[in-house]
């Protein structure tokens, strides 16, 4: 039973993340790195003996530990590729903030004129 | 201003203000009334009339769209100015409690080549829990500066390209980072002792809550850590040299 809800679960995922890119909610980037998660997810499900293969090949002797402990990586290696972008983004739009303050003090400086800066 | 300056030197001034405007008109006027240095100021995003009072001490106003902090707000500056063809940049706290007197005693050393940077530093200033914080930050930088928080300094060309860079656009604060990066890039650094004034409100924005002095000194102790030069710094030794008496 446990195995065919992890399915169900991998296949809403997989779908809500096409309906998401669909309607532009999500970019396609993001989505399908999501999407093949999700569908690992699902195929796990409807095979789970692949979990107890994979185990007994590396010697866990709890298969369903292997399971969590791949989830857990996955989703931590997510996170911080998200926060990097995050930190990417933060840069570009400090610098874009920056750059306006600048063409505003020119634009400024262009209606009143002071003869500060001139060299 | 009794500074010899090479005419052929352009030196501005870079003050980040937020929420300033009972303090930064005087700063402004004393400033201009001791140097003919032009002086900008970037306006935090204040909610108060930080921008009007600056403008109206005759300072030239760069405006925020957003918050960017202090060190967002300086870096700015530097680049306005760097875009403008200066060749030094002073920078100091909008809050009135660096001295425009100071000022000779800290553009001397960069003037004289002697050094690329000069941190304007103030120890006494220290209560028990900024003493402790520059303890744990001087540990882990393995900066041997005297005053990392002082956003009193002096920065020669070379120093401003290295500030200008996208890579100090990520930095919070004009301390730690900025100073690492500094030393990282092969740049002379020097203490010069000054004096300052109390705040006018009084309060450090930094050092008044336990809350904000844990986060930033993880964050800092993290910046440190991770950013802590492999090789000798290029930081001027010898405390005869390092520390040009300026006391009034």
């Amino acid at each position: 039973m446990i195995s065919l809800i992890t399915a169900g679960i991998g296949l809403l995922v997989a779908t809500a993340i096409l309906l998401l890119i669909r309607r532009d909610q999500l970019h396609v980037r993001h989505g399908a790195g999501w999407i093949i998660v999700a569908l690992m997810f699902a195929g796990l499900g409807f095979a789970p003996s692949l979990v107890d293969w994979v185990a007994r090949l590396v010697g866990i002797a709890y298969p369903p530990a292997l399971a969590f402990v791949v989830a857990i990586a996955v989703l931590l290696i997510k996170i911080l590729l998200m926060d990097i972008e995050r930190a990417r983004q933060e840069v570009q739009l400090q610098r874009l903030v920056q750059r306006v303050a600048m063409l505003e003090a020119d634009l400024r400086q262009h209606i009143a004129p002071d003869d500060d800066l001139s060299p | 201003m009794n500074v010899n300056t090479p005419s052929a030197l352009r030196i501005g001034v870079v003050i980040p203000a937020l929420n300033e405007s009972v303090s930064i008109g005087a700063l402004v006027t004393s400033l201009r009334a001791q140097a003919k240095y032009p002086v900008l100021v970037i306006d935090d995003c204040s909610d108060d009339d930080t921008a009007i009072m600056a403008a109206r001490a005759g300072a030239r106003v760069l405006p925020l769209a957003m918050r960017l902090g202090a060190w967002g707000a300086t870096q700015t500056g530097i680049r306005y100015l760097l875009r403008e063809g200066f060749d030094l940049v002073v920078t100091l706290d909008a809050d009135g409690q660096h001295e425009p007197t100071s000022l000779p005693a800290l553009l001397a050393p960069v003037l004289a080549g002697s050094a690329d940077v000069t941190i304007g530093s103030c120890t006494r200033r220290g209560s028990r829990l900024r003493l402790a914080a520059w303890m744990m930050m001087k540990t882990a930088s393995g900066l041997r500066l005297e005053d990392l928080t002082s956003g009193f300094r002096v920065y020669n060309r070379a120093a401003l390209v290295e500030l200008a860079d996208w890579r100090a656009t990520l930095l919070d604060y004009q301390d730690v980072g900025v100073l690492l990066r500094l030393q990282a890039a092969g740049l002379r650094l020097l203490d010069v002792p000054v004096t300052m004034r109390q705040r006018r409100d009084g309060a450090s924005r930094i050092f008044h809550s336990w809350r904000v002095v844990g986060l930033y000194m993880l964050y800092t102790l993290v910046l440190g850590l991770s950013k802590r030069a492999t090789r000798r710094p290029g930081r001027l030794q010898a405390p005869a040299i390092a520390h040009v008496e300026s006391e009034p």
